[in-house]
């Protein structure tokens, strides 16, 4: 048995309430001869209730993890979560789209791979790339940046902790740069 | 005697993959025990460098994210673009997107069960089908004028309409692979030594793939009903009722194995005959992009906010792109790539747990569907200084078949 967009909010609504801070149900109509519509929920939440959010989703039905990803956007890093539920139906999947904003002097987030063990990938390399410290993820290690990158250089981050400099100078080497500034570690 | 436990070191480059990636096994007589897969030896940045062009760059861009599956990426960008800037393709160029699609999963599929002969020894195998494959891309070839990278999607359309000397060699084709799928699966699934090699090896059980969060045909094998184009359907696959290849409906149970895959990936190359035939039937007449001015599209693109997933059941699994457009740059502002190797190799080192080291390239081959030409992989000695590489391995993998061919009576 499949819940459409609207049921499953309401049902989110319910269990979170006023952690819900805005939502919308996007419609987009597909195919030519028997057109139909099919809805997204696109949702924003507040980041203490990330995980209850989380949970509230896993118990209206095991999805499936499209992906996580973010955005540098000044004082605060927009994370976007995207979950699948009712897959394996024809024409009833719903993507649920959840975004939160963290503040950039707090970058925590609970983990979600004790529900799911496949989004360790994604927590890792999220982890890598922004600098967003998941409490509870046990395997640490860079997924695809190398395992001797400078610490505290994110690549997707647009302030002073990104790339930038170092693409400038990439006839320097790393060490080269740090050893210039002064840092240890070089 | 201690028992002692000696470590294999698989890539960063290995003839069973496509992309160097590195599977490190702890093996204890002939069994493993301990798996460690290593990936990020080929991040290129794709993302970073998509953020600072313009959308068509990026649209191009994409196309070499994967070089087997060159159609996949743009599918997924042009869907999810056209989603978040509002514009729909025209009838005609969505049918042909869905033909061009669908002749690369057959292509990907028929490449694949080439090299799953090949691992476990059955090289004629191996070149009959590749050989049986040319044919959809001379196809292609014709269609879009490469065998690969065809360049050929645009937000909003199709670049190439379809004449009428393609339809006819699409149909030609369509008529050659019946008859061809249908020798392949005699081959591949009444062999009784392909079936002894494959049934229990890389064994996935329903509940491991939702866990695991695996995607396309490795999913299905396991049982899941799960493909993008019947659950959130898109363009020509709106039109007909697109059903979710699994074993249960073929033979009445999943197994989750390297023989459930493979005959997933054979009855999903008859369901891709039959896409093509529908659309060929159905092809509406019409223009073949919305936008045919490109500086009026990016210009749209500049003035346009927007944000949106876009998705497309690519051969080996699910394609995500997600995007924003922030109605200041001609490009995307964000740009999220999924591919489905990104989900699958996840499933690598539980199945790899407990298997026997003849049974590596299978299992590495039946997630992973690529091949690079190199043959040079890292060179290990145990502590009596036996060298264990790739050809190694590989000898292991066809003394077992040659092995069972005896025990079955195939071959004396």
């Amino acid at each position: 048995m499949t819940l459409t967009a609207e049921e499953i909010l309401e049902r989110l609504k319910e269990k979170l309430g006023d952690a819900i801070l805005n939502y919308e149900i996007k419609e987009y109509k597909m195919g030519v001869k028997r057109p139909r519509t099919y809805q997204e929920i696109w949702m924003e939440v507040n980041k203490d209730a990330f995980r209850k959010a989380v949970e509230a989703i896993f118990e209206i039905d095991y999805p499936h993890l499209h992906f996580i990803a973010g955005e540098d956007v000044g004082e605060v890093i927009k994370m976007i979560y995207s979950f699948g539920v009712f897959h394996s139906h024809p024409w009833g999947e719903v993507s649920i789209v959840m975004k939160l904003d963290l503040p950039k002097s707090n970058l925590v987030l609970p983990t979600i791979t004790d529900l799911m063990i496949g989004a360790e990938t994604n927590e890792r390399e999220i982890r890598e790339m922004l600098g967003i410290e998941f409490e509870g993820l046990k395997n640490k290690r860079h997924l695809f940046l190398p395992d001797d990158w400078p610490e505290g250089k994110y690549p997707w981050r647009r302030d002073e902790y990104g790339v930038e400099d170092m693409i400038k100078h990439t006839h320097k080497s790393v060490k080269e740069i740090r050893k210039q500034r002064g840092e240890q570690n070089g | 005697m201690a028992k002692t436990t000696y470590y294999v070191p698989i890539g960063p480059i290995h003839p069973a993959l496509k992309e160097p990636i590195r599977v490190e096994a702890e093996v204890e007589g002939e069994k493993i025990v301990k798996v460690n897969v290593k990936r990020g030896f080929a991040h290129r940045g794709i993302e970073y460098m998509g953020m600072k062009r313009n959308a068509i760059q990026t649209l191009y861009l994409s196309e070499r994210i994967c070089g087997i599956c060159s159609i996949s990426h743009p599918y997924a960008f042009v869907i999810g673009s056209e989603k978040a800037l509002g514009i729909e393709a025209p009838p005609r160029a969505q049918y042909i997107r869905t033909i061009i699609a669908e002749l690369e999963r057959i292509h990907s599929h028929i490449l694949w069960l080439g090299v799953i002969a090949h691992e476990i020894g059955f090289d004629p195998l191996l070149f009959w089908t590749w050989k049986g494959r040319e044919k959809v891309l001379d196809v292609l070839e014709a269609i879009t004028g490469n065998r690969i990278n065809y360049s050929m999607y645009m937000i909003g359309g199709v670049r190439r309409d379809l004449k009428e000397s393609h339809i006819k060699a699409l149909r030609d084709m369509i008529t050659y692979y019946w008859e061809f799928t249908e020798h392949m699966k005699e081959v591949f699934l009444s062999d009784p030594v392909y079936k002894a090699r494959t049934r229990g090896v890389a064994q996935l059980s329903k509940e491991m793939a939702l866990k695991l969060n695996v995607v396309g045909p490795t999913a299905r094998a396991a049982g899941l009903r799960m493909d993008i184009r019947q659950d959130i359907p898109y363009d020509a696959y709106a039109d007909m009722d697109i059903k979710a290849v699994v074993p249960q409906d073929i033979v009445g149970e999943a197994g989750g194995d390297a023989y459930d895959i493979t005959m997933v990936r054979l009855y999903e190359i008859e369901q891709s005959l039959d896409i093509i035939e529908f659309c060929l039937d159905n092809l509406p007449e019409g223009k073949i992009l919305a936008i045919p001015n490109y500086v009026a599209l990016l210009n749209k693109i500049k003035k346009t906010e927007g944000e949106a997933i876009g998705a497309h059941e690519a051969p080996r699994g699910e394609v995500i792109h997600y995007f924003k457009y922030d109605g200041k740059r001609d490009g995307p502002a964000v740009w999220k790539v999924i591919a489905p190797s990104y989900n699958n190799i996840n499933s690598w080192a539980p199945l790899l747990l407990g298997a026997e080291v003849a049974d590596i390239p299978v299992v590495v081959a039946y997630i992973d569907p690529c091949m690079c030409c190199n043959d040079r992989v890292a060179v290990v000695k145990d502590s009596s200084g036996r060298i264990l590489d790739y050809s190694y391995l590989h000898k292991k993998a066809v003394e077992k078949t040659r092995k069972l061919e005896k025990e079955l009576g195939v071959r004396k």
